[in-house]
């Protein structure tokens, strides 16, 4: 039985002029005040867009793992950066495109939510993506730049990818199909997930519609399917080219490195805190509304289960279906991101539950639902401050930098130890060379892919994975011309005595020491296989950041006037109270 | 209606079943995070309840770890955690427990004894302790008791100091060290073979300072093939003391993994040399060395730290000869323990067994480490 959408005073939708203040509010302050730097990825990041803004054209980074290729992560939001830092310098260029991204999240939840509900519970669901946990989350504690700007941009192309299969309409596949392309180029694995969880149930949507309105035959709608998924699939290959060879090459067949959100919650619960209970906050009340209307509601139903499929995987070793699903790769991806999208799709049902109600307890709702928005949002934003990425704050990397800066020092190879996730920030300062870096998917350094150890600088909390890379990269200090140790952590200390290496220097009150190794030769550029041919830089430089150009672009094309009576959104109420379902 | 019930029960279901699953039976990078412990550690059996003690350890969980003890009453907790991590700092001080095993030796209905092998990741390579337990029978469940090994006590006394000690002076102040602009020390390789091994080609030999004047010392070989080309380039890292006194000798062992002697035509061997300040202090006597033959050929005996200050960290380096004093083998031991002063610490270097039969002869050194100095 389908309804019509209720009209009233309570049933209005919330403007989006309002939302997005409602947004600047609250995120504008955070980001001014560079609290993402905080985060554990932040400074990889502007990292990676350093290297853009001095060379576009060329992916080859000699700043990590004596060279890599930058062609092995997508570039979007980096390039993004690395252009606006002209503007406003690299650290508020990052705040400027991470600020867009959230803005834009807002526009594609209440677009991608219009697919399912009515526009009050969509503008509700756009609202509550400015509170998410799990967006503050992924901005102000992991600095998942790549994840949360690719997200808005794929949410934003859902609805003409629908109303392509819908309704056929060349326009919506032009935008659908460049949308996709730059949401790609900014995370390819946001697309990659983001077809089983958000398109396949848009998909169904399409064809439990098909009887609706103006009809569709199911062999229009898997024509259409198929040609767009074409189209997207080459748009893809092609904008991202340089990276598919890099991958196809040089897939990731390097020890696996563990990663706390593969934890199981329920035993490690210090991590189910991390991982579960700050991404989705008040949202964990909403889980069995969800279930429940998603169930009841056959329209629901393809969304329900993206959701949950989602929500099982970011449960990451909760449960084996991670590991069933995924296989090898469950060793490799990190799962925080599974969560974040199992929130967006979550969001349309609390846009319902929020409406309903704010119908049925007026204030008391407002008031009760304001709170824990606020402390959803509270506690994700904060979370940077209570379980720092960086327990040591106080380290500078200023005079660091400036140390391997002067006298020809820059000559040789360097490494830290105990620097944290400050490694990414040095490596921005200096025009040294590092043996280690925060990009494992890039590293080829044989001493650091057999070991199963992350960074070099944090190796002790990698156990016996770590300390053998550290020490087999140690071992070929020669080889790479590394010379310089930088240590600010003394427990190290014995390994460099033992293996000839000599404190030269003193740096902060004595709280980092410099060793040396003697007779190490000057560091020479590797020679290596991976380096991108000059033709992939110059691909690697027009086409992801073009995609988006072009995005911008075709967003602008206008839609033709739709129908009076084109179709709403209807919400089949399966036999329960008018008035309960719609909003 | 009745469609969207059995949907919901049955995503809800099947929810609840897969978490239940995934926490009774965890997934291996689960149980990296969580020990090999399930929702419900159970201690119903002398093992499960050593086992469950390793992975508290394992974890950090010092505090768990030490209220399972049965014999908590008799120690405190951070003498608990001193006794396995030491009192005074030392490799064990930051090391990580990468794994453990757990064997029987001996139950009875109401007691058994386990042995607990703890292997430890530190930042010298691994690092072993074996503990005996005593496991009791508690009401329903098990609980060890844990065999501290009591805070060594050192009586105040008097040590006289009269070592030798080096020092360079520097042209001014800024110089880099090592950059003193005068001759290398001499030194010379006195000995040197190349040996294939199952793992590679390993490179034996002694270095000798010939000089006056301390030296730091490294050697470097190059493997070449027969057309002269080089095959591979390694160094002595840390098989061989670097700091070297005047006329001392140090051995050194150059590893080439995966390399066959077979191939090689020639080894372009690359001593470097500089001068260093160094002392003679602190002295670490060698006592009771002893060749132990096969099965489990070794060198066995103890370190006395003859000075007045603490090591924290030892190396030990044994150089093993046959009867033409030759050299056969050489091994290592890093002690994981700190040496006091005056107090004995037992140190063991195991000999491949293939090669113990051909040992006659030892010679050990000992280089140290002592956190906020130098080598």
């Amino acid at each position: 039985m389908l309804k019509p959408e209720l009209t009233g005073e309570s049933q209005r939708p919330i403007p989006m002029s309002f939302i997005l203040l409602a947004a600047v509010i609250v995120h504008l302050p955070l980001l001014l005040m560079k609290l993402p730097l905080k985060s554990y990825d932040t400074n990889f990041h502007i990292f990676f867009a350093s290297h853009y803004l001095h060379h576009w054209f060329d992916p080859w980074n000699t700043k990590w793992y004596a060279g890599f290729s930058q062609a092995t992560y997508p570039p979007l939001p980096q390039q993004w950066v690395a252009v606006l830092s002209n503007l406003f310098g690299l650290d508020m260029a990052y705040m400027a495109v991470q600020f867009a991204a959230i803005l834009l999240l807002v526009i594609g939840v209440y677009r991608f939510s219009r697919l399912w509900v009515g526009p009050r519970a969509a503008s509700i669901a756009a609202l509550a993506s400015v509170f998410l946990g799990s967006e503050s989350f992924l901005v102000y504690s992991a600095g998942q730049l790549g994840t949360t700007f690719a997200a808005p941009i794929y949410l934003n192309g859902l609805p003409f990818l629908f109303d392509w299969v819908r309704h056929g309409r060349g326009r919506s596949c032009l935008k659908a199909t460049v949308l996709f392309a730059a949401a790609a180029a900014a995370h390819h694995a946001t697309l990659l997930f983001g077809a089983f969880f958000f398109a396949l149930p848009v998909l169904a949507l399409a064809l439990l519609d098909r009887e609706n309105g103006a009809r569709v035959s199911t062999s229009a709608f898997l024509a259409r399917t198929i040609a767009i998924a074409v189209t997207v699939g080459v748009a893809i290959a092609f904008v991202l080219l340089p990276f598919w060879i890099a991958l196809i090459h040089y897939p990731v067949t390097q020890t696996p490195i563990p990663h706390a959100s593969r934890a199981n919650y329920i035993l490690s619960p210090q991590y189910g805190l991390s991982y579960f209970i700050v991404p989705y906050g008040a949202l964990i009340l909403a889980l069995p509304f969800i279930f429940w209307r998603g169930s009841m509601v056959a329209r629901l139903r393809p969304l329900l289960l993206g959701f949950w499929v989602a929500f099982l995987i970011g449960l990451g070793g909760t449960t084996p279906v991670g590991r069933v699903l995924l296989g090898r790769a469950f060793e490799v991806l990190t799962f925080e991101r599974f969560s974040y999208w199992a929130t967006l799709l979550a969001l349309p049902f609390v846009g319902l539950l929020i409406a309903e109600l704010v119908a049925r307890y007026r204030t008391k709702a407002i008031v009760g639902l304001t709170a824990l928005a606020a402390a959803t949002c509270g506690l994700a934003v904060s979370w940077s401050t209570y379980h720092p990425a960086d327990a040591d704050q106080g380290l500078s990397v200023e005079p660091v930098a400036a140390w391997l800066n002067r006298d020809g020092h820059d000559q040789y190879r360097y490494v830290t130890l105990g620097f944290g996730n400050q490694i990414a920030r040095l490596a921005v300062m200096t025009d040294a060379s590092s043996v280690d870096g925060e990009w494992y998917s890039g590293r080829m350094l044989p001493e650091l892919t057999s070991n199963g150890g992350g960074t070099l600088t944090s190796s002790k909390y990698f156990g016996k994975g770590g300390l053998d890379a550290l020490r087999a990269i140690l071992m070929h200090a020669d080889h790479y011309g590394l010379k310089w140790v930088l240590v600010r952590d003394p427990s190290y200390d014995p390994l460099l005595a033992f293996a000839g290496w000599r404190p030269v220097d003193y740096l902060e009150d004595k709280t980092i020491t410099i060793w040396s190794k003697d007779g190490a030769p000057p560091a020479t550029p590797l020679n290596a296989p991976q380096i991108p041919p000059h033709w992939q830089g110059v691909m690697w430089g027009i086409f992801p950041f073009g995609s988006s150009i072009l995005a911008l672009l075709v967003i602008l094309i206008p839609e033709k006037r739709r129908q009076k009576a084109r179709e709403e959104y209807p919400v089949e109420t399966g036999g329960l109270a008018p008035g309960r379902l719609a909003s | 209606m009745k469609n969207g019930i059995l949907l919901a029960a049955a995503l809800i279901i099947a929810t609840v079943v897969l978490i239940v699953i995934g926490t009774v039976k965890p997934i291996p990078s689960a149980e990296h995070f969580a020990g090999e412990q399930n929702l419900l550690p159970s201690s119903s059996t002398p093992e499960a309840a050593v086992r469950n003690l390793g992975d508290e350890i394992s974890l950090g969980h010092w505090a768990r770890a030490y209220d399972s003890l049965a014999n908590k009453t008799q120690f405190s907790e951070d003498e608990f955690i001193h006794d396995l991590t030491g009192y005074y700092a030392n490799l064990r001080t930051d090391a990580t427990l990468n794994s453990f095993e757990v064997r029987p030796l001996h139950a009875t209905e109401n007691d058994a004894e386990m042995r607990l092998t703890l292997h430890w990741a530190t930042v010298l390579g691994p690092s072993e302790s074996t503990r005996d337990l005593h496991v009791t029978r508690v009401g329903d469940h098990w609980a060890p008791e844990w065999p501290l090994d009591k805070r060594p006590a050192v009586p105040p006394q008097v040590i006289p100091v009269n070592y030798l000690r080096w020092d360079v002076i520097y042209p001014g102040p800024g110089d880099d060290w090592g950059v003193q602009g005068v001759e290398a020390p001499h030194v010379r390789i006195v000995d040197m073979r190349p040996v294939q091994r199952a793992e590679g080609v390993v490179i034996l030999g002694e270095l000798l300072n010939d000089d006056v004047v301390p030296a730091y010392v490294s050697v470097t070989a190059t493997l070449q093939s027969k057309t002269g080309k080089a095959l591979a380039t390694e160094d002595s890292f840390d098989k061989i003391s670097h700091v070297l006194l005047p006329k001392q000798v140090t051995p050194f062992l150059i590893d080439f993994p995966d390399a066959t002697l077979s191939s090689v035509g020639s080894i372009r061997m690359s001593p470097f040399s500089t001068l260093v300040p160094a002392s003679a202090d602190p002295v670490i006597e060698i006592d009771n060395a002893h060749l132990n033959p096969a099965p489990d050929a070794s060198l066995s005996g103890e370190l006395m730290n003859e000075s007045g200050q603490i090591v924290n960290v030892a190396h030990v380096l044994g150089t093993f000869y046959d009867k033409s004093g030759q050299v056969v083998w050489i091994g290592d031991e890093y002690i994981d323990r700190a040496l006091l002063p005056q107090t004995p610490q037992a140190f063991l270097i195991h000999i491949p067994e293939d090669l113990a039969r051909n040992v006659s002869s030892q010679r050990t050194v000992v280089s140290s480490f002592e956190y906020g100095g130098v080598l």
